[in-house]
């Protein structure tokens, strides 16, 4: 089984070595450039360079939420730009992302969060926001966990199943993808079959619902109450489990509170919160759950839960 | 909930509680509708008896205020100043009382720190829009209606930990989902979190939620009295209140320990407005009136005024016409 190794993004970074003191100052130590400047950096005191391809990367949506009030929909809940559905679907690939200003932070916690290869292009607005999300993922410690799925997802590579896989996550519905059925898992998942149609998969948010309730809320492994732009990704292994919760609208406001269900009964926990206080109340387990509330959450957090 | 005078209402109506030209409320008038509806409900001589029946110097009491209207259609604060008035007098502290409401934004528009002494807290669940901080984690009913991924309405945090009693100041308005909004969505409705999921969509699911909100201990038993100012009321596009079209004035209180019967007293009312206006019936069901509710006889919403009978069948009330004791004062 694939293991989230939690490699640190990578800063892409286009312009010259005349703005070697503004990534100083930032404490960036290492950056990818084109190959056309490669030979321009090399030798500047202090940051390590190494040259990339964006074109042969794939190249990842600027995480963000779309409120489309304008626009009509089977669903009020907001639009979330979420890479989520790439990183499962291809979890070896190398990943590019452009993501100017605030949004530059989130990319680096969103790639973090699944252990993606990823590089991330900002502008000089991103670099503070890149840089502190950087800082503040190099005091993670270091868990090889493997990812945590309830569905097993029979994923066919098209464009279906890659919209119905994204809703999946976007719903906080844990899910791999599976080459063929997998007899441990919660729930199986294959478009086509008797019980998820290929007409339903038709609207990826009429298959994802039909999925949630296939799967049963009782029977997810983590439910977030209180907030609908906070997705998790979550990895488990030996007697613990570690949340990445994401705020997708965090380049825009944080999150005043959100109450986390995790199943299983884990005593002991810890946080760590970026850019805030890593504080949990309402810390508490019943006979099949855990349950805590995380009172603010920016952009990014990773709570342990453990026995 | 429904206390000890299941069925019973005392409507108070005084001519002189309001001057409509100036929108303004007359406290002493007030004073008065407060203190003969309790007495004829208590049966008491004296203010003194009739709220020591439900309230005690030791209890820390809410005063749950509708402010979804305001400032124009919200619990008056004169009613509320009067209420208070009878709680201190009663050798209830200022300290030990707050007058609450879910939304910062709605309450912070009235005025209730000039009706009320010093200590007196004023205290709203929600200071940013959306927040769950301000409610219990622990206390809640979960359902799923429409497939929203928030399953949960989270009971107040007030009421689940520091409140022993409460006072129920809902308005008599017309609600676009739920037929009309009284004491029992007031306490529903602005007890927990999450509701308006119960009704994003024509067909609502308010028929039932309301009375099952309504129904959760420790709401069902601290809700000790309830006193409905209709001062002012809507008669069509509430629960808020932009249109002045839609706004009259029955210059009444509606005063009970039952929840459902001065529910249905206030949906009467409001039919009855609606009747002399012209317009459908609350209880119409026909897809032809849903649209631009600009015309009254259009909403955006089936309305579910059956919500009240619905929470008399969890023994919340009475709600037959035939059993329901309405007292009425003219002062």
């Amino acid at each position: 089984m694939l293991l989230v190794a939690a490699a640190l993004p990578l800063l892409f970074w286009d312009a010259g070595p005349s703005t070697a003191p503004a990534l100083r100052d930032a404490h960036i130590e290492r950056i990818a450039v084109p190959a056309a400047q490669e030979a321009a950096w090399k030798g500047v005191a202090g940051i390590v360079v190494q040259a990339a391809d964006v074109g042969r990367l794939r190249k990842l949506a600027v995480p963000s939420v779309e409120y489309r009030p304008d626009q009509a929909s089977a669903s009020r809940a907001p639009w979330i730009q979420s890479n989520g559905w790439e990183f499962v679907r291809a979890p070896g690939a190398h990943f590019y992302y452009d993501a100017p200003g605030k949004a530059a932070g989130l990319a680096a916690a969103e790639a973090f969060s699944y252990g993606a290869d990823a590089l991330i292009h900002t502008d000089a607005a991103g670099l503070q926001y890149f840089a502190e999300m950087l800082a503040f993922l190099r005091g993670i410690e270091r868990l090889d966990l493997p990812p945590l799925a309830d569905i097993a997802f029979q994923d066919d590579g098209g464009d279906t199943a890659g919209e119905v896989l994204n809703l999946m996550l976007r719903n906080n519905l844990l899910v791999r993808a599976a080459a063929a059925p997998d007899p441990k898992a919660k729930l199986n998942v294959r478009l086509g079959s008797a019980q998820f149609p290929l007409e339903t998969a038709q609207d990826p948010a009429a298959m994802a619902h039909l999925v949630r309730s296939a799967l049963g809320d009782d029977h997810r492994s983590i439910r977030i109450y209180g907030t609908q732009v906070v997705l998790a990704r979550v990895t488990a292994g030996g007697g613990r489990l570690r949340l990445a919760l994401l705020n997708y609208d965090g380049a825009r406001r944080k999150v005043d509170g959100l109450h986390v269900r995790a199943l299983g009964r884990f005593p002991k926990h810890t946080g760590a919160v970026a850019g805030g206080a890593a504080q949990i109340d309402d810390y508490s387990l019943d006979d099949q759950a855990t349950e805590f509330t995380l009172p603010e959450l920016k952009t990014f957090a990773v709570i342990d839960l453990s026995r | 909930m429904p206390g000890p005078y299941p069925g019973v209402v005392v409507r108070v109506h005084s001519e002189s509680c309001l001057d409509t030209e100036r929108d303004q409320a007359n406290m002493e008038s007030v004073r008065r509708m407060v203190s003969a509806g309790m007495k004829s409900l208590t049966g008491a001589g004296s203010d003194h008896d009739a709220w020591t029946r439900f309230i005690a110097p030791h209890d820390v009491v809410g005063i749950k205020v509708n402010c979804s209207g305001a400032p124009r259609i919200c619990s008056a604060p004169e009613v509320v100043g009067a209420i208070v008035e009878n709680l201190t007098a009663i050798g209830v502290p200022a300290n030990q009382i707050y007058i609450y409401e879910r939304f910062a934004n709605q309450l912070q528009t009235v005025p209730y720190a000039k009706f009320v002494p010093p200590g007196v807290t004023i205290w709203a669940a929600e200071e940013s829009r959306g927040t769950i901080l301000g409610y219990d984690p622990h206390t809640y009913v979960e359902c799923n209606f429409f497939g929203e991924e928030d399953t949960r309405s989270n009971l107040v945090r007030l009421v689940a930990d520091k409140l022993t009693k409460i006072i129920n100041v809902p308005n008599a308005k017309e609600h676009q989902a739920a037929g009309v909004t009284g004491c029992l969505k007031n306490i529903a409705y602005g007890d927990f979190s999450n509701v308006a999921r119960s009704h994003q969509y024509e067909k609502t699911n308010t028929y039932s939620f309301i009375g099952t909100l309504a129904s959760v201990e420790p709401v069902r038993s601290r809700v000790v009295l309830n006193i409905m100012d209709a001062l002012r009321g809507v008669w069509h596009q509430g629960p808020f209140n932009r249109d002045p079209r839609f706004r009259f004035y029955p210059k009444q209180l509606l005063i009970g320990t039952d929840p459902v019967a001065i529910d249905h007293t206030e949906l009467d009312l409001i039919e009855a407005k609606r009747k002399a206006e012209g317009a459908v019936s609350l209880w119409d069901r026909s897809r032809s009136h849903l649209g631009d509710n600009r015309d009254p006889n259009m909403n955006h919403f089936i309305r579910e005024p059956g919500h009240i009978e619905y929470a008399s069948r969890l023994g919340l009330g009475i709600y037959d016409s035939s059993k329901i004791h309405l007292r009425e004062i003219e002062l």
